[in-house]
Parts: C-alpha cells; sequence; structure tokens
C-alpha cells in the first residue's frame, strides 16, 4: 500500500495515498466535523463544516475533498479555522428548529455535537425561523411507508438523495425548489418506497429523516446496552448491532430497542435491509412460545415442565418405533443446531439418518431497482448454505427454493409416524406448513413435535411443544450466502422458560436413551471442527468469537472516534431516580 | 479606437450571413484552419487576450489545460448565460453580430480538437434563440460550420440550449450541470472542466465575448491584437453603462478607458445635473467604488488596484439620490432569490443578510446590525463552494466601507440620507 505522510495540527499522519485530509483526520483521531461526507456516499463538498487551514492555499479548505499529499501541513485549530467554521455552525443552526427534546435524532444527532463542540456560543439570528410543513412536531410529514421527514430540521446535506441515487439505485428523493427554499422531496410527495429505506434515517445526520418503527420509542440513553450480532433473516447475514433499553422490570415494551447495520465491507457495507431492521417486534412479542406445552389425546395443548414435556415425547416416539421419525429443520437453525440434531438422528436410525432429515427455509423475491448496489437475496434464511455444507440439503447452489418432495413423499405415503420439526426463525421461515398440519389433523402424521419460538398453526397442531431461542438469544454460526462463518450473539435472555436450542436438542436426546457428550455448544463447534476439519467453509468453527453486551459507549468509541467527546463528556450518569420517595410526598 | 465587434450592429440585417461576408466574416477562420491546433493557442497566448466572463483568465492558458491525448471527446460549452446585473453585452455580440460568434466557436473548437460545441444561452433570451438558429443553419448552409468546413476536414457541430433561468448557471461547472440535464448547482473543484467537465470529458467552458475576439487575432494577426490597449489587457472591450448616465448602453473600447470617460463621454454623464455618488465597475458582483476613484483604467488590473475588478464591465452608476443601503438590499435579495442552495454558507448566508438589510432599510435597524452584516459577509466570502459566495460579499462589504454614513442615517433617522441639496431644502422647510 502507497502510503502518504502529513502533518496535522502538528501530528504526523501516514495515510493510504489517495485518501482525503478529512479521512486523514478522522483516522487518526483529529476532530474535524462533517455532515455531507459520508464515507459510504462519497465527496459532495456542500456543508462546508470540514473547513480547515492547508499551509500555501490562500483560502481555508474544505478538508473532505482536498487529497493528502506528502509534506502537507494541515492546522485544524488556528483562530482563522475555529473562527470561519464557527460561522458556518451558525449558518446551520439560524433556521434549524432546536426541537432536540421531541427528536428522535436528539442525543445522537451530529448537529447536536459537533455544534457543541465546534459552533458559535450562541445565534445573532433574530428573525422568525424558515418553516416548511408547520411548526413542531406537526412539521413530521409521511415519508414513505416507513420514515418521516421533518424538513425544518434539515440541513440539505443531500446524504439521503445520494444514498438512493447511488446505492438504493432508484433516485426516488430530489431537491425541490433552490436557494433558501431548498427542500428534500420525492416526486408528487410519494415518498420512500424501498427496501432499503431505514439506512436514510442512519444516513441522515439531523433528525430530518426518522423512522417510524423507532418512532419516539426511545432515546440513545436509554440505550445503554449495544450488541454486536449478525441479521438472519436472509442469506446475506449483515453484521448488525442490536440496541437494547434499559428498563425495569415493571416497564412494558420490549428491551429490545432497535437493530442497526455494523460496518463490514466484505458483507453488507455500512447498510442493511429494511426486513432485518425493521422486523424484530416478534422476539418479544406476546406470539413467543416461552413454556413447554404438551396434548394428551385430542385434549387442548396445557403448559407443562421441561420434564413432562420430555418424557411426552419420549412415550411418543417409543409408541411408534424411532424407524418412523423424520426431522424437518428449518434453514434458520445453526450450525450446531443441525449438527447435533443430525448426530441425534445417526443415533437413533444409523444409516438412514441421511435421509431422515429435510431441510426447508422461505424464499422471496425481492423488488429492487435494476442498478441497485446492495441487493437483498430471495433465500429468507440464514444458513441453508451450512446446510449444504453439513450434508443435510442437496439443494444446488443458486436455487432460491427448498426440496421437500421426498419428505412430503413420505409423509403421504404413511411412513412418517413422528415429526420432529426444529424451527427457531420467525413465522413463515419453514415456507408453507399447512400440509404438514393437514397431515397431522388427518392422522398420516400421528405425532407432530415443534421445537420452536413461535406460535403458529403448526405450533397448535403439535403433540409436544418444545420453546426455543431467537437469533439474539444465542450464540450460534451460520453461512451466508458467500460462504462466510459468522455468529450471532447472545443479546436478551430467551423468554420464560425457553431454552437455547441446542441445549434442548441434548436433552431430547438424553431422554429419548441416546445422550449426547456435549456440555455445552462451544462442545458441538469443537465436534464439528474435529469431525468435518477437511470442510474450508467450516474452518474456524471451534474458535468462533462471540460478541459480548458492552455499553453503549464503548461501541461508539471503537466504531467512532468522533463519537467519543459525547460520551465522556455529555452523557455523565446521573442519580436514579427513586419511584418510592417520589410517591410518598 | 475604432469598434470592431460593434462597429455594424446598428446597422439594419447586420446579423445576416449575408452583411457578414461584406464585411469580412470567417476571414479569421480560413486562415486559422490552415494552422495547427497548437499554433492557433500560440496565437491566442500571444495575443494576450484574456476571458471576458468575469475573471479575466488568460484564454490561451485554459485552451492549453485541455489534455491533447486524451481519448476522450472534447467539448467547447459557451457561456452565453449572461445573467450579472448590470451586464448585457453578450446578448448585442448574439443578436446583431452571431456570424463572428460562430467563427469563434470553430477556432477554438480546433484549437482544442472539440467536434461539438454547445451554446448555452440564458432561459430568457428567447429571442436571442431565434435569431442564433436561424443565422446558424445559414452558417452550415454555407460551410461555415458542420462537416468538412470549408473544404479542411474540419468538423464542428453547434448546438444552442437554451437554460432554465438560473443566474447560477452561469458558474462553469453548474452550466455543465445543467447542459447534462441536472440542477444547475457548482461541482467541486478539481477537477477542473478542463479535465472533467461536461459528460466526464475535457470541456472548456468560454464567454461570449471572449470568442468573438478570437476570430480578429487571425484575421488581423495577434500582433495588431496585442498592440490594442495597455500591456496584459489587450484588444477591444465591450462596456455595459446603465442607471444614472444620460445614454446608458454598450460601449466598445480598449482598456486604456477610464470609468470617468465611460461614464461622462461615453454614456454622456449624469442627467439633471446630479453628483456622481457611486459605481459598480464590474457587475454587481465586484466592489462598489465612490465617486473619487472613478480616474482609473477600466481595465483587469486597473480595476484591481483601485479595489474592486472589471468582472462583466457592467458598470452601474448611482448618482446622489441613491440610497446605498437600498442598493445592498436590492442585490442581496437577487443573490437571496439566485443562490442554488447546495452550500451551507451561501443557502443560509444570503437570505440573513437580506432580512438584516431590509430590517436596516426600513429604519428599523440598530447600530450592532452593521457590524453583524460585515460578520456574517464575511462568514460567505471564501467559504462557499463556487464563487457565488464571494460575489455576495461586494454589495455588502464595499457599501458599508465607503458609505457607513447612509447605514447609519438609516438607523438613526429610520430613512435614507438626502442628497445635500435636498438637505438644504429640508433645513429651509424645518424654520
Amino acid at each position: 500500500m502507497e502510503t502518504v505522510a502529513l502533518t496535522i495540527d502538528g501530528k504526523s499522519v501516514t495515510v493510504e495515498k489517495g485518501k482525503t485530509v478529512l479521512q486523514a483526520a478522522i483516522e487518526s483521531g483529529i476532530k474535524v466535523p462533517y455532515y455531507c461526507y459520508h464515507p459510504g456516499l462519497g465527496i459532495d463538498g456542500s456543508c462546508r463544516v470540514c473547513l480547515v487551514k492547508i499551509e500555501k492555499m490562500p483560502k481555508l479548505q474544505v478538508s473532505c475533498s482536498v487529497v493528502a499529499a506528502e509534506g502537507m501541513v494541515v492546522q485544524t485549530e488556528t483562530p482563522e479555522v475555529v473562527q470561519a467554521r464557527a460561522g458556518v455552525f451558525e449558518f446551520l443552526l439560524i433556521n434549524h428548529p432546536l426541537d432536540c427534546p421531541v427528536c428522535d435524532k436528539g442525543g445522537e444527532c451530529p448537529l447536536q455535537d459537533f455544534s457543541y463542540a465546534f459552533g458559535p456560543k450562541g445565534s445573532r439570528m433574530e428573525f422568525a425561523r424558515r418553516v416548511f410543513d408547520g411548526e413542531g412536531v406537526r412539521a413530521d410529514v409521511d415519508f414513505g411507508p416507513t420514515l418521516m421527514l421533518n424538513r425544518n430540521r434539515c440541513i440539505l446535506c443531500t446524504r439521503c438523495v445520494r444514498f438512493m441515487r447511488d446505492v438504493d439505485g432508484d433516485a426516488q428523493i430530489g431537491i425541490a425548489d433552490r436557494g433558501y427554499g431548498s427542500e428534500i422531496a420525492t416526486f408528487k410527495e410519494e415518498g420512500v418506497h424501498s427496501l432499503l429505506s431505514g439506512n436514510l434515517m442512519d444516513v441522515c445526520p439531523v433528525g430530518a429523516i426518522t423512522t417510524r418503527e423507532y418512532r419516539f420509542k426511545s432515546r440513545p440513553w436509554d440505550n445503554p446496552t449495544a450488541v454486536d450480532t449478525i441479521c438472519t433473516l436472509c442469506e446475506k447475514g449483515c453484521n448488525t448491532t442490536v440496541w437494547l433499553k434499559a428498563k425495569p422490570e415493571w416497564a412494558k415494551g420490549a428491551q429490545l430497542a432497535r437493530i442497526t447495520p455494523r460496518y463490514n465491507p466484505e458483507v453488507n457495507g455500512y447498510w442493511m435491509c429494511d426486513i432485518g431492521r425493521f422486523r424484530l417486534a416478534w422476539i418479544e412479542s406476546e406470539a413467543r412460545l416461552s413454556q413447554p406445552l404438551v396434548r394428551e389425546g385430542n385434549d387442548a395443548q396445557t403448559a407443562t415442565t421441561w420434564d413432562h414435556a420430555l418424557d411426552t415425547l419420549k412415550r411418543l416416539v417409543g409408541a411408534h418405533g424411532s424407524e418412523h421419525l423424520r426431522f424437518l429443520l428449518s434453514a434458520h437453525a445453526s450450525h450446531e443446531e443441525m449438527f447435533a440434531l443430525s448426530r441425534l438422528a445417526r443415533q437413533l436410525l444409523g444409516d438412514r439418518a441421511q435421509q431422515s432429515c429435510t431441510v426447508s427455509w422461505a424464499a422471496s423475491v425481492k423488488s429492487q431497482p435494476e442498478h441497485t448496489t446492495f441487493s437483498v437475496p430471495p433465500i429468507d434464511a440464514p444458513n441453508v448454505a451450512g446446510a449444504r455444507l453439513l450434508g443435510l440439503t442437496s439443494v444446488p447452489v443458486g436455487e432460491a427454493e427448498p426440496d421437500l418432495s421426498a419428505l412430503r413423499a413420505a409423509v403421504e405415503a404413511g411412513e412418517v409416524r413422528v415429526l420432529y420439526v426444529l424451527d427457531p426463525g420467525p413465522s413463515g421461515s419453514l415456507g408453507d406448513t399447512a400440509w404438514i398440519v393437514d397431515a397431522r389433523q388427518s392422522g398420516r402424521i400421528a405425532s407432530l413435535v415443534l421445537q420452536g419460538v413461535l406460535e403458529s398453526p403448526l405450533a397448535a397442531a403439535a403433540d409436544v411443544v418444545l420453546p426455543g431461542a431467537c437469533f439474539v438469544e444465542k450464540e450460534a454460526c451460520y453461512t451466508n450466502g458467500q460462504g462466510r462463518l459468522q455468529a450471532t450473539a447472545r443479546a436478551i435472555p430467551p423468554p420464560g422458560q425457553a431454552l437455547d436450542d441446542c441445549s434442548i436438542i441434548v436433552r431430547v436426546a438424553a431422554a429419548l436413551g441416546r445422550p449426547l457428550d456435549y456440555r455445552s455448544a462451544a462442545d458441538i463447534r469443537a465436534d464439528i471442527a474435529a469431525t468435518r476439519s477437511d470442510e474450508p467453509g467450516l474452518q474456524g468453527i471451534a474458535d468462533m468469537a462471540f460478541a459480548q453486551p458492552v455499553a453503549t459507549h464503548h461501541w461508539l468509541e471503537a466504531s467512532n472516534p468522533m463519537e467519543r467527546w459525547k460520551w465522556d463528556v455529555m452523557f455523565q450518569d446521573l442519580p436514579p431516580v427513586k419511584f418510592e420517595e417520589m410517591l410518598k410526598k | 479606437m475604432d469598434p470592431v465587434l460593434t462597429k455594424h450592429i446598428g446597422e439594419p440585417n447586420a446579423q445576416t450571413l449575408d452583411f457578414s461576408l461584406q464585411h469580412g466574416a470567417y476571414a479569421g477562420l480560413r486562415k486559422a484552419l490552415g494552422m495547427a491546433p497548437d499554433e492557433i493557442i500560440d496565437w491566442v497566448k500571444k495575443s494576450g487576450l484574456r476571458g471576458r466572463g468575469g475573471a479575466g483568465f488568460p484564454t490561451g492558458m485554459k485552451w492549453g489545460f485541455v489534455p491533447k491525448d486524451s481519448p476522450k471527446a472534447k467539448y467547447l460549452c459557451v457561456n452565453a448565460d449572461e445573467s450579472e446585473p448590470g451586464t448585457f453585452k453578450d446578448h448585442v455580440l448574439m443578436e446583431r453580430n452571431p456570424h463572428l460568434f460562430f467563427e469563434g466557436c470553430v477556432i477554438a473548437c480546433r484549437a482544442i480538437r472539440a467536434k461539438v460545441c454547445y451554446i448555452y444561452i440564458r432561459g430568457e433570451f428567447y429571442h436571442l434563440q431565434r435569431v442564433l438558429e436561424t443565422e446558424l443553419a445559414r452558417a452550415y448552409e454555407a460551410g461555415f460550420v458542420g462537416a468538412n468546413i470549408l473544404g479542411s476536414g474540419e468538423h464542428v457541430d453547434i448546438y444552442i440550449h437554451r437554460g432554465a433561468g438560473a443566474y447560477e448557471a452561469g458558474e462553469e461547472t453548474a452550466l455543465i450541470e445543467s447542459l447534462e440535464g441536472k440542477r444547475a448547482q457548482p461541482r467541486l473543484k478539481p477537477p477542473f472542466p478542463a479535465v472533467v467537465g461536461l459528460y466526464g470529458c475535457p470541456t472548456v467552458v468560454n464567454n461570449v465575448e471572449t470568442l468573438c475576439n478570437v476570430p480578429l487575432i487571425f484575421d488581423r494577426g495577434w500582433e495588431w491584437y496585442a498592440g490594442i490597449g495597455p500591456d496584459k489587457n489587450t484588444g477591444p472591450k465591450l462596456y455595459c453603462v446603465s442607471g444614472h448616465v444620460n445614454r446608458p448602453g454598450v460601449y466598445e473600447a480598449d482598456m486604456s478607458v477610464t470609468l470617468r470617460q465611460l461614464i461622462y463621454d461615453y454614456a454622456g454623464g449624469i442627467p439633471g445635473g446630479r453628483q456622481l455618488k457611486a459605481v459598480i465597475p464590474g457587475g454587481s458582483s465586484t466592489n462598489v467604488l465612490p465617486a473619487d476613484k472613478i480616474d482609473v483604467a477600466a481595465s483587469f488590473d486597473g480595476l484591481v488596484q483601485a479595489g474592486s475588478m472589471l468582472g462583466s464591465a457592467g458598470i452601474i452608476v448611482m448618482d446622489e439620490t441613491t440610497s446605498m443601503v437600498w442598493v445592498a438590499k436590492n442585490l442581496l435579495h437577487f443573490y437571496e432569490h439566485e443562490s442554488c442552495g447546495k452550500c451551507t454558507p451561501c443557502r443560509e448566508g444570503t437570505d440573513w443578510l437580506y432580512k438584516i438589510l431590509s430590517k436596516v432599510e426600513r429604519g428599523e435597524g440598530e447600530l450592532r446590525d452593521l457590524g453583524l452584516l460585515f460578520s456574517v459577509a464575511d462568514n460567505i466570502g471564501g467559504k462557499t463552494l463556487c464563487p457565488f459566495g464571494d460575489a455576495v460579499v461586494p454589495p455588502v462589504a464595499s457599501t458599508l466601507q465607503h458609505f457607513r454614513e447612509d447605514y447609519e442615517t438609516h438607523v438613526r433617522v429610520g430613512r435614507p440620507p438626502l442628497p445635500p441639496w435636498r438637505a438644504q431644502e429640508e433645513l429651509i422647510g424645518a424654520h
């Protein structure tokens, strides 16, 4: 890599050739504010806040658009720079409504942060502020099905315009009018209709674009914990961060505040799709399976203990003989779960184990612009490639639909007496299941066991329901569509009596008299590594590192040095409110 | 000097091809077609021709920046978006001497190895579009434009594109954006248009008057051209004199002419025997000069020395009845309206300045507003993406500098200052 060395504020900085002065400053932890520049959207040069003084150049330069050159001497803190920069910040705020207390961005807003750090002490503006759609929250207008737009807050950095043009591939957002009246707009005020719309909230450096999903739900200081994980809603495997809300036991609502994309140049860049971002309500919903259920005869399902549920399972399998047992796995199952279950199948069925396991998933074609640079794949499951590696499916690469023909034929032929379904994914992740429900009700399947996470017609038809954990509740490995081995992290515990799916499989094996010698998921990974050491796609699975929940400010520090100041200075911990004392008065 | 560019503009049918040919049109082109592109550029360099659009950049040097061996197409864009308040010279040339203009375009294309020339005319110039299109068709027919020009093998196509009426489209990169069908907003420089311009190809953007000067250099020789006017400010120059003068209009002179001569000799002085108060010498984006500074050469270098700029040579003359606060407010109204809104200081600052100036002009201002005006203007100047921001500062800063009394009167009395003779009247009335 060719490098250039330059000096910024007296500090020697070496960066890759071709990088700009702003990038050099960011990389070396020197604070230079910026709005229109975004590493994923390139340089625009329009916000003018990244002004610096460069020796031998008469005017101040915007550091985002000056390529770093050997021997360049840059100053970011001279009185001239400080004053000019404060002048631009004053301009940015003269028409900004400063409604931070009711703005979703408040607390994590670059306009707030940089204005405090670099702006003038006060404003000299004495005229009425510019208003587009009304004052206060009335100014929030619909911006498509997922977003809200507040034009009064907008500073016209055009990141959203460039995101839609360059990343989404469909330039739905533009600027209407010009000059002082410029406003972000969509054609005929139709709003943004895109599978990537949530990223517009991320790139917006102010509270102009906010998401409906997160609206008034939490504040940044209410989300003190963040966990790095991956999204498992399709085979792309976007790297994400899950934000956890601090809330007392009695408070209603979810702990999972939101999911945001995490930069990984190899997988998802800076972005993620709306499916992964907004489809999270199910995780902490009332529809989660939180205790084992069994059905005796034709009665309704009743809640029971794990011991009783496993006894029932043992009795059902014993009644029909394990040779009539079949497994249906969702491709939402992790490597550990697939491997453990297939080993159990081998112990129970010997040579016929291979045919006894079927992997299913859902697929849907996503409607995206032709020239998008971020395409969402059709397979809606995280581990189809993993199932292929483990020899559980023979559906070739490039084929989106699963192959259930053998299982369906066997069920139709009445060969399947007990069907064990493992599905830790959201609703619909097995594709069509009506035929299974139908087969159970008509008696072609004598007993149905479901190890899953959500109430569903399939769960309602099951004789035994074993509540498992979804992807944010367990440490598990998946192989995405590129063949990359990635892991989820445990951000929150599974609900109620629900258990990690690996430990359920181990308990089931023990109950069926074929114990697996695993004490933890790590043992399973070690076993995978030992038995499949020839498989390059599974290399390193035994040493997989799982992210742990960290205080949000650590996450922000690690991800963006510019955030450090905010957490060190602004968000000092406040004493807890003592509700008991408040009630006494 | 005798007019060269505008010699025949007052005669009937001056714009037609027949008339132009009778008066020597396309003679320069014939000579230039016999010269190699580099030789053409060399002649233009030696002539000392400087761009007439505003900045006065040497034209030959600008052409020389176009990479010769680039495999990409090259383009010539003509900036005919003449929108600077007080400027109306290009429109006269296009309306009355279009063949001189086309001749210049073809020579420039040959110099920079371009096959296509786009003439970007201002949105309001509908009548000019009709003239240009009629005459361009005749030039095509006669073989001065198009394929195999005058049998030389040179091929140049000229297209006329009318803008949508944005002042900002006169900035060269915004003009290119607009030509490409986008919003007329400036691009970041570098890369400069000479390297990455229209459709990502090397592009030269020249002013109409600049190109009209080019044929003269070849028709009469660069030595002749370099001999006109003072050193480094060569060639004939058009001046647009407007405002409080008896004969406003376009005047041609060499650049040794002074502002005083232009106002009092060419434009016939100030009506009603009133006194001169101030002059804007180069379009609204240049510093105002007070009445005692008009004995300077109206040249690129002369006006810089006097503390202003030749700019687009739009000379706006203001007599003693003019309130300079009103002038600044009026100009800021223009800039506020025309700011493209791309970068922060210009978008927010022009409006703020306009609001403060309106307040002061209404008589509701305070003395601290004057300091604020200066400070806000200073926060815009030099901090913007394109020169528009720098153009906003002069109307405010130079009027404040030279005519602070006007501002203070507005603040104190709540109305414009009166000329001495009116003030006398008022005094009498008071008794």
